[in-house]
């Protein structure tokens, strides 16, 4: 409906080449190997692809895999922005990208990157679609019409004069999308579009691919480089990519149907298929009806004595004294309320996930745990003692806080002295502060790497520099703002041990996450913010039952979650749920 | 953090064409560094009030008050012990000042910070899209006038990375407050180096952004927003050009000086 409705409103207008039959494909690789100037080994290695006009196909594979270099070969970044050895043949309508320069290029493909924040550059929303057009002469117009339908393929219809900064970071990614669609390219490009998004503007920006994807015959070719795996399914076609080359190409289904292959890739696979492989069954459903309806067919049963001794268990967690509590805190950006009487007690030993939508209040409540933020309505004690009383010198020995980004902190040359770093701002003596590095290096999995350069680290093993460097402090509770945003599945599965590690041995835990089923499977109780208030605390098993508080966020429970709560009770991952499984 | 200097007003100011406004601004610096009599200078600032106000971008001024304030203190004190006058107002030990070095340190602490919150009235009614344009047509290649415009809209978010790498830093126990000048320079360098590395990466992106939507592509670029001199546009450059040939006329003639030659 909504299709016919758009395509009526003339907002893709009909173009000769697209889609006719014997035309040349929107792209293709021939045997292309890429090494970046300067690096030891190269970033594609004899790749063979080729995506017809009007494809949609989504590539997937684990950190350092390439897909971000075969994004930029598609509209000739590379070889002609990045620069490097290239070998083989791109080639896009036809056409050798070496013949021509990416602005060029850029007539009939669009690149969209993850970090929306860079892609834009105007006044306003409007400016910022119109910036293409205008480099490619068009009459104003022309561009008028460009922006406004360009707008409207993106829902940013309403907001023409609105200033980017203003806009949340959905909107930011859907603007850059907007923008990237003015030029109305026929191959569209995004580069992990939706990594640095919260649930909910990851919805919006999958509701744009989907529209591209079935809209008529005049949507450009689509290629998407995702991490989300059930977002996966919607696709016709996939890609995955390890260490530079391409080890599945074909339908997505069929590659969704093979978990410990995808595992084995570091993508992560989906719950659903997961669990029917886990249980020996031959049947690998995708959506949450057809596995209910499978399970079903194949006599399996939920045990309620299985599940009750599984939440028996959550209850039996002992936790020791209030170490943060928080009294009747609010807080307000120029009289935009961001915290509006927030309660909260959190114990030693604890581990908790601080959930919600971007602007909820989640950082802001954070800030004040460490003293980067003072109360200035209510109450924050840490250790018994009001922050306010405490120096930030002290706060920081007992609260250990690792940040979304490890590159805001990583400065020094050695991994040495960057992790030495706090216990040596705290004036501990030299042969202490050489124990801690050891000690915490040790925590995070990485002895030995004292003397390694921490920038030539990838982004998963910053992140673990990043936590070394607080848990070096020794501090009696760890915050870290999206620990996982940016690390691929088997990072992000390291990193979340680590912290079920940690916590095992003693320390309290503080995420703050939008990855729903990091949440559900490592932390044991979920505080879920929404405008400033504590709109649900409780354990994690419980919380992710509160299907109406989770909607009023906007957040949507993982699907082993999903089918466990469909069949009896709630299980938190894929690996409980076959338990009380029994056929 | 507000990230843009640029209100979205409409008033006459921000419909003027921004060469227009260009040939103001230029014509108000002619006019204040004409004077050096803090009476005259102040009549700068009233104007520039003024016109603030009725371009509703006195929000803007106030936001910069501090560095408004510090032009205008240092130059109003620093000022009088470099230049001499002939009337002895003051001495302190080795310096010494007189009524006229004293008036005109306040004079050119008045008409410095006024330029600068003329300029800051500029870039509040003016979209760097309209600055880069009005450059293009004054003859600046585009690559230069975008250059320009893209310098001033990336300030803010090089300040706003900063703060989270100085929270960061914070967070690890950097005390950023305490010490001698010289240990807080060293200390500053957890701070500058994520700084400058994110810096520099998300300049190289924007570069790689600009040029995938076809930065350059086009010898003969287009532009969404008009820019037209109208006859209000061509009545400000008159006057502009007036009031400065009016400004450097009367000062030939001894008018608004405490102290010629200067």
């Amino acid at each position: 409906m909504e299709e016919a409705s758009q395509d009526e409103a003339g907002l893709l207008a009909p173009r000769d080449a697209a889609a006719s039959p014997g035309a040349s494909p929107a792209l293709e690789l021939r045997n292309v190997t890429f090494t970046y100037r300067d690096a030891p080994r190269p970033a594609l290695k004899g790749i063979s692809l080729l995506v017809e006009r009007g494809e949609s196909v989504i590539v997937m594979g684990e950190g350092g895999a390439g897909k971000s270099t075969l994004c930029r070969c598609a509209n000739g970044l590379i070889p002609h922005f990045q620069k490097g050895n290239l070998t083989g043949d791109i080639l896009t309508f036809g056409e050798s990208t070496r013949a021509r320069p990416v602005h060029e290029l850029a007539r009939r493909v669009g690149l969209v990157f993850q970090d929306f924040e860079s892609q834009l550059f105007s006044t306003s929303v409007e400016l910022e679609a119109a910036f293409g057009p205008e480099n490619f002469g068009l009459p104003r117009g022309e561009i008028a019409r460009r922006i406004a339908e360009s707008l409207a393929i993106a829902g940013m219809t309403g907001v023409e004069r609105r200033a980017p900064a203003t806009l949340s970071g959905g909107e930011k990614q859907r603007l850059a999308i907007a923008s990237v669609l003015a030029c109305r390219p026929e191959l569209l490009v995004l580069d992990e579009p939706t990594t640095d998004l919260d649930p909910e503007g990851k919805r919006q920006v999958f509701e744009i691919a989907r529209w591209l994807r079935n809209s008529s015959t005049t949507a450009p070719a689509v290629v998407m480089v995702e991490h989300e795996t059930e977002e996966a399914a919607h696709f016709p076609r996939a890609v995955v990519m390890r260490e530079g080359a391409i080890v599945y190409d074909g339908d997505v289904r069929a590659l969704l149907a093979r978990p410990e292959f995808m595992e084995s890739q570091g993508i992560r696979p989906l719950p659903a298929a997961a669990l029917f492989a886990r249980l020996g069954e031959t049947a690998r459903p995708i959506e949450d009806a057809d596995a209910l309806s499978q399970l079903e067919i194949l006599g399996y049963r939920f045990d309620r004595s299985r599940w009750e001794a599984l939440a028996a268990g959550d209850s039996r967690r002992a936790y020791g004294h209030p170490l943060i509590e928080v009294r009747a805190l609010s807080h307000s950006y120029d009289g935009i309320p961001a915290l509006d009487g927030v309660d909260l007690t959190i114990c030693e030993g604890e581990f908790v996930a601080l959930l919600g939508q971007n602007g909820s209040g989640k950082t802001t409540l954070v800030k004040h745990f460490n003293g980067l933020m003072l109360p200035r309505a209510g109450e924050v004690r840490v250790a018994g003692a009001d922050t306010r009383r405490q120096s930030a010198l002290q706060l920081g020995r007992q609260v250990g806080y690792v940040f979304q980004n490890p590159d805001h902190q990583i400065f020094a040359d050695t991994v040495r002295e960057e992790v030495g770093f706090g216990p040596r701002n705290f004036g501990l003596a030299p042969d202490e502060v050489a124990r801690r590095v050891t000690e915490s290096l040790a925590a995070v999995g990485m002895e030995g790497l004292e003397e390694a350069d921490p920038f030539s680290l990838t982004k998963g093993e910053r992140q673990r520099i990043a936590v070394a460097s607080a848990l070096a402090s020794r501090p009696k509770v760890l915050i870290l703002d999206e620990p996982t945003t940016g690390l691929d599945y088997r990072q992000n599965v390291g990193m979340m041990e680590l912290l079920r590690r940690l916590n095992d041995s003693g320390h309290t835990i503080i995420i703050v996450t939008h990855a729903m089923w990091v949440a559900a499977e490592y932390a044991h109780r979920a505080v879920m913010l929404s405008r400033g208030r504590v709109l649900l605390d409780a354990p994690m098993r419980e919380a992710m039952a509160r299907t109406d508080e989770l909607a009023q966020a906007h957040l949507v429970a993982p699907q082993a979650v999903r089918l466990g709560a469909a069949l009896g009770g709630v299980t938190l991952s894929v690996s409980e749920l076959a338990a009380c499984l029994r056929q | 953090m507000q990230a843009s200097v640029y209100l979205d007003r409409s008033t006459f100011l921000h419909r003027l064409d921004s060469r227009a406004k260009m040939a103001a601004l230029a014509a108000f610096f002619v006019v204040a560094l004409a004077f050096n009599h803090p009476a005259y200078a102040a009549g700068a600032w009233a104007a520039v009030l003024v016109i603030a106000a009725a371009s509703r971008s006195l929000t803007n001024l106030w936001r910069i008050r501090a560095l408004l304030f510090l032009l205008f203190i240092f130059a109003a004190v620093l000022w009088p012990f470099f230049v001499k006058g002939p009337t002895l107002a003051l001495r302190l030990g080795p310096l010494v000042a007189s009524r006229e070095s004293l008036l005109y340190g306040l004079a050119v602490g008045l008409r410095l910070s006024a330029m600068v919150a003329a300029g800051m009235i500029f870039m509040s009614t003016t979209m760097t899209e309209e600055l880069a344009h009005g450059l293009r047509r004054l003859g600046l290649p585009y690559a230069v006038s975008f250059a320009l415009a893209a310098a001033v809209r990336l300030v803010p978010t090089f300040l706003g990375s900063s703060a989270s790498v100085v929270e960061a830093q914070k967070s690890r126990g950097l005390d950023l407050e305490s010490g001698n000048i010289l240990a807080r320079l060293r200390k500053h360098v957890p701070v500058l180096v994520p700084v400058f590395v994110t810096a520099i990466r998300s300049t190289d992106l924007t570069a790689m952004a600009l040029e995938s939507k076809g930065f350059g592509a086009h010898h003969r670029r287009t532009y969404y927003l008009e820019l037209r001199m109208r006859p209000a546009d061509w009545l400000c450059v008159a006057l502009a050009v007036l009031a400065a040939g009016l400004a450097v006329y009367a000062r030939l003639h001894g008018y608004g000086e405490v102290l010629p030659r200067l």
